[in-house]
């Protein structure tokens, strides 16, 4: 029965995902006077962009359940599993970032306050992953990369403040801008949004493969041998 | 019998005098951090000559220099104030002397006072060699005070990750430079504010938010570092 339904939903996603790549090359309208054909990219790296903050955020919430819920190695599973899928999907917003910087800003690369923000991210969640290799007992491990878990959540907000002020952006302005008024083309609108979703399930579902053979991995560890 | 609250300040007033009558002993993270600040600022000094009279330079790099200097000092001798309790097996008397909270504040307070001492030591001396004239000390020396809380503040509590781990020193700067850098960034706007006669600006209060949001983090996250 479980099974069928694993299957039913994992064939739900494959359509929706399907539905979302098709909609972002056939669906959604380009303004050619703007950027044209590679604003495409755009259905493709703001979903990353936004399911990696999701992930981090996972992170820290499965970090801050097993400090104050009772200390179980599952959560810290789903943690660590959590920043793992989050450097993934951030790398890939960086990469399809920087094509699309290369090709209308003219260089991959420019230290725009987004690109360096990006960069700072991955490197504390990097850590992150150095820190709990660099530690070989697991409940150790558990409490001590919860904590910095937890400090990554208090500290990279700053950024949001700091770097806008060190240099211009030229980044386009994010569809939810600050005064919370749509600016973008419906349809695109809802392809962005659709993608957005699906991209955060298939996070998910990524996730708890990971976090489940994990478990499966630390039990195999844990058997007399 | 004392009130639960004088004994946690006199748990952590001990924890901080145990803490410098050890450093005054055996002088080994003030001898670190000086010598280390002193021979990168004769480094610099000796590469860029008197930058001071020059206004650009003045203006754009030196600020991020002393800052600079400031990190790596801290990094060179900071870490220590956790390592040597693992080192010299004395975590698990601490552990049972002191409340966790008492102990981050008693190591926090030592941490301030030795960054703060070295900056009293290497400010005057960089502004000195460089020939750097600041058009407001006040802003300086509030730019000195709160980022150098903030740098010692978020060492410390790294620190005390760092030391329950392997390749304690090499992971500690891993571990440190990404929560340091929104400081380090803030400080050296404030500094240059400071050079160049500018207001303060956003900085300042960003500055004090991000000393305070440590500090926070530190004492609620602190007893599940230390607390097996």
């Amino acid at each position: 029965m479980t099974r069928t339904i694993s299957l039913g939903l994992r064939a739900l996603l494959w359509l929706v995902m399907s539905t979302c790549i098709w909609g972002a090359f056939f669906y959604a309208w380009s303004d050619p006077a703007f950027v044209g054909q590679s604003s495409r990219i755009l259905f493709f790296h703001v979903p990353m962009a936004w399911t990696s903050f999701v992930a981090y955020f996972a992170a820290a919430v499965w970090s801050a359940r097993y400090l104050w819920g009772g200390r179980q190695m599952r959560h810290d599973r789903a943690a660590a599993a959590a920043v793992e899928c989050g450097v993934l999907f951030g790398v890939l917003a960086t990469v399809t970032g920087s094509l699309w910087a290369r090709i209308e800003w003219g260089a991959y690369w420019n230290w725009d306050p987004r690109q360096t923000s990006i960069v700072v991210v991955l490197l504390f969640y990097g850590a992150y992953l150095a820190l709990r290799s660099a530690m070989a007992d697991r409940e150790i491990r558990a409490r001590i990369s919860s904590v910095y878990a937890l400090i990554a959540l208090v500290v990279t907000p700053f950024f949001y403040f700091i770097v806008p002020r060190i240099t211009e952006s030229l980044h386009p302005e994010p569809v939810l801008n600050k005064e919370a008024k749509l600016d973008v083309d419906p349809r695109m609108f809802q392809v962005l949004i659709a993608s957005a979703l699906t991209y955060s399930i298939l996070f998910f579902w990524i996730h708890n493969l990971r976090a489940r053979t994990q478990a499966l991995a630390d039990a195999r560890e844990d058997e007399p041998s | 019998m004392p009130s639960p609250t004088s004994s946690w300040v006199a748990s952590a007033q001990a924890v901080f005098t145990k803490d410098w009558r050890c450093e005054l002993r055996s002088r080994y993270a003030l001898n670190a951090i000086a010598l280390f600040a002193v021979t990168t600022l004769v480094v610099t000094s000796a590469a860029l000559g008197p930058a001071g009279t020059n206004k650009s330079l003045a203006i754009n790099v030196l600020p991020a220099m002393l800052w600079l200097i400031l990190l790596f000092a801290a990094a060179a001798g900071l870490p220590r104030a956790f390592v040597h309790e693992e080192e010299s097996h004395t975590a698990i008397a601490l552990r049972l002397a002191a409340p966790p909270s008492a102990l981050f504040v008693g190591k926090l307070a030592f941490g301030v006072s030795l960054l703060l001492a070295i900056e009293a030591l290497v400010a005057p001396l960089y502004l000195a060699v460089m020939s750097l004239e600041v058009a407001s000390p006040g802003l300086l020396v509030i730019a000195l005070l709160g980022g150098g809380y903030g740098l010692a503040a978020g060492s410390v509590l790294i620190a005390a990750l760092a030391s329950q781990a392997r390749g304690r020193s090499t992971l500690f700067s891993v571990l440190a430079f990404p929560v340091l850098m929104p400081l380090l960034l803030l400080a050296i706007e404030l500094t240059r504010n400071a050079v160049a006669g500018d207001a303060a600006g956003p900085a300042l209060p960003q500055l004090l938010l991000y000393d305070g949001s440590v500090t926070i983090a530190g004492l609620m996250l602190f007893p599940a570092v230390w607390n097996p």
